[in-house]
């Protein structure tokens, strides 16, 4: 498993397949916005996202999508609002805005969104 | 997926049909494509079929809010099927082609600008590197309102709501994107025929190109300074940002240049019409002119050529237009019986009518159908009180001289009212979608009206009715 930070750092990518993402990191999950649905009830009962971790990774179901690559761009970004695992979760300064871009061969590459695109907290 | 390609496969083939095999009873009847009154005489839909369009409204109200899997999964089925039942009611029971063909040609026209304006202002980028504070915004929103009388107000939305966005991004909030629809995606596009498309229709019949800024500016100013201050007071009171330490250098980067000349092609093409320049051809039977075909091919051009990183920078994605695409399909085609019923009720009522209840009828109905048929049916009403018939352009440039205030009411009640419902104009969905993806929650259809549009805007709006329609 690596840091957040490794994984910007290096341009470490993830995997996805079918409405499944798989990030290599592990983290508290804020809010994530996938085309125009804003998710931010990440219990056990929503029926919009399940997510779910392990050992090395995490895995990030959205079950209003069977397939990602049909629905997202590849311009467009899934957009995660954040907290590393292990920091702070009260301390703004580890909020962190992701985004995730689905790329080629069932990988995806994952970002820091602040500076390129729009994503409001 | 395959339902969604089928259905409006199958509903182009049953238009196709109905042309061949139908008795055209009201082509004959109606040799103009307006639906004024006269020619609706002839056949007069039931008022039971207004239902699928309150159905459809309805749906898309509380779609989003009570039954939003079904809804994000089914909306392009639900739209397509209620506007088929009033497509096979005109064609079975009142054998009326013409309504259908002149509604599809209208939704080509609409859906091309859109997409056109859509897909070349996503080639672009503008970055303001500036503090956002309240009077930024109220100069940016005027610098908004402003435009969207050269670009329309599509255009105009397309092109700012997301350096608006980038500019308050530490202190967004839903009402900054509201006041975004308000002034730039309709009340600003009231002072130029291409400001927003009922005017363009007015245009079209012959209303002189500069007689809406000679006779709106001075109700569109004091309209949209009202606007604009009460976005002031609300925008002062937002505090959130005020602890960002963020250094400004103030520069203003724009990107995408070969677009803005699609931006220009797309504008000059609006006035490829044979109705203004004759030399262009009319390619009448087919639904569309030259004017879509020329916004169409700027379509896969500008997306063709646009430079990726400003695309990715945009977030670029078909997905907002095909929603208006889908969405307005079954508008326009469910919205057609309700308007015939109007048009005809309007003109049946015409002498009882005053300036004020033109200005009220036009703007409610504009807030809920779309506005450029309802400006149209309300200038053939106004019309007929003086005997004159909004068909002949003479008598149309005679009306404007006889008594101006009808038209006035008429030209800004459309536009303003656009601005009361999502689905009071073409960009307001847009605006709305193109802020959702940006992880901004927008109220609901319902919520913008009860908490924005109703205590914002009405009474702004009987302000000016007060001052200039009473």
């Amino acid at each position: 498993m690596y840091l957040l930070d490794e994984v910007l750092k290096n341009k470490i990518k993830g995997l996805y397949f079918g409405n499944r993402i798989i990030l290599p990191f592990k983290a508290h999950f804020l809010k994530v916005v996938i085309e125009d649905d804003i998710i931010t009830d990440f219990s056990i009962s929503s029926r919009g996202i399940y997510i779910r971790e392990k050992e090395e990774f995490t895995d990030v179901y959205f079950h209003d999508y069977k397939n990602l690559k049909s629905v997202v761009s590849k311009y467009e970004a899934i957009k995660i609002l954040l907290v590393e695992k292990g920091k702070n979760i009260f301390d703004e300064k580890n909020l962190r805005k992701i985004a995730v871009y689905l790329g080629e061969n069932h990988e995806i590459t994952i970002e820091e969104s602040e500076a390129n695109i729009l994503f409001v907290k | 997926m395959l339902t969604k390609k089928i259905l409006p496969i199958l509903f182009f083939i049953l238009i196709q049909c109905s042309m061949i095999f139908a008795v055209p009873e009201n082509v004959h009847a109606a040799p103009d494509s307006v639906n004024t009154a006269v020619e609706l005489q002839h056949a007069l839909p039931t008022p039971w079929m207004v239902i699928p369009f309150v159905l459809l409204l309805l749906m898309i109200a509380t779609g989003p809010i009570f039954y939003k899997h079904f809804w994000h999964h089914h909306y392009p089925k639900v739209a397509i099927v209620l506007g088929i039942i009033t497509a096979v009611y005109y064609l079975a029971i009142l054998q009326d082609t013409h309504s259908l063909m002149h509604t599809l040609a209208e939704y080509i026209s609409f859906i091309a600008l859109l997409a056109s304006l859509f897909v070349a202002s996503g080639g672009i980028l503008i970055k303001v590197d500036k503090k956002a504070t309240p009077m930024l915004n109220v100069l940016f929103l005027l610098f908004g309102a402003v435009i969207s009388n050269f670009i329309g107000t599509t255009g105009a939305s397309m092109l700012l709501i997301r350096p608006f966005m980038r500019i308050n991004k530490h202190r967004i909030k839903p009402y900054h994107i509201i006041f975004f629809i308000f002034i730039v995606s309709n009340v600003g596009g009231a002072l130029t025929p291409i400001g927003d498309p009922p005017l363009f229709l007015g245009f079209l019949r012959g209303v002189p190109f500069f007689w809406v800024i000679a006779n709106v500016w001075y109700i569109w100013l004091p309209a949209l300074l009202m606007v604009l201050a009460v976005f002031f007071v609300v925008d002062s009171m937002n505090k959130s940002g005020a602890d960002d330490k963020s250094e400004f250098t103030g520069k203003i980067e724009f990107k995408g240049f070969r677009n803005v000349v699609y931006l220009g092609v797309i504008i000059i093409s609006v006035f490829l019409d044979p109705g203004i320049l004759s030399w262009v051809p009319s390619l009448s039977p087919l639904p569309f002119g030259i004017r879509e075909i020329i916004m169409m091919s700027v379509v896969f051009l500008s997306y063709k050529q646009a430079d990726e990183s400003i695309l990715k920078a945009n977030e670029f994605d078909f997905d907002p237009i095909k929603e208006v695409a889908y969405l307005f399909i079954g508008i326009f085609l469910t919205m057609i019986p309700a308007l015939q019923l109007i048009a005809y009720e309007a003109r049946v009522f015409s002498n009882l009518l005053n300036q004020g209840t033109f200005y009220w009828s036009t703007g409610i109905l504009s807030s809920f159908l779309d506005n450029a048929p309802t400006y149209l049916n309300f200038l053939s009403a106004a019309m007929g009180k003086f005997g004159l018939d909004i068909n002949v352009k003479a008598d149309v440039i005679h009306f404007e001289t006889v008594d101006q205030v009808y038209l006035r009411a008429i030209s800004v009640a459309a536009v303003f009212f656009g601005a009361m419902t999502y689905i009071g104009n073409g960009p307001n969905f847009m605006v709305k979608s193109i802020s959702e993806r940006a992880g901004i929650e927008m109220p609901s259809f319902f919520a913008y009206m009860i908490k924005y549009s109703i205590p914002i805007l009405i009474p702004v709006f009987t302000l000016i009715w007060w001052i200039f329609f009473h």
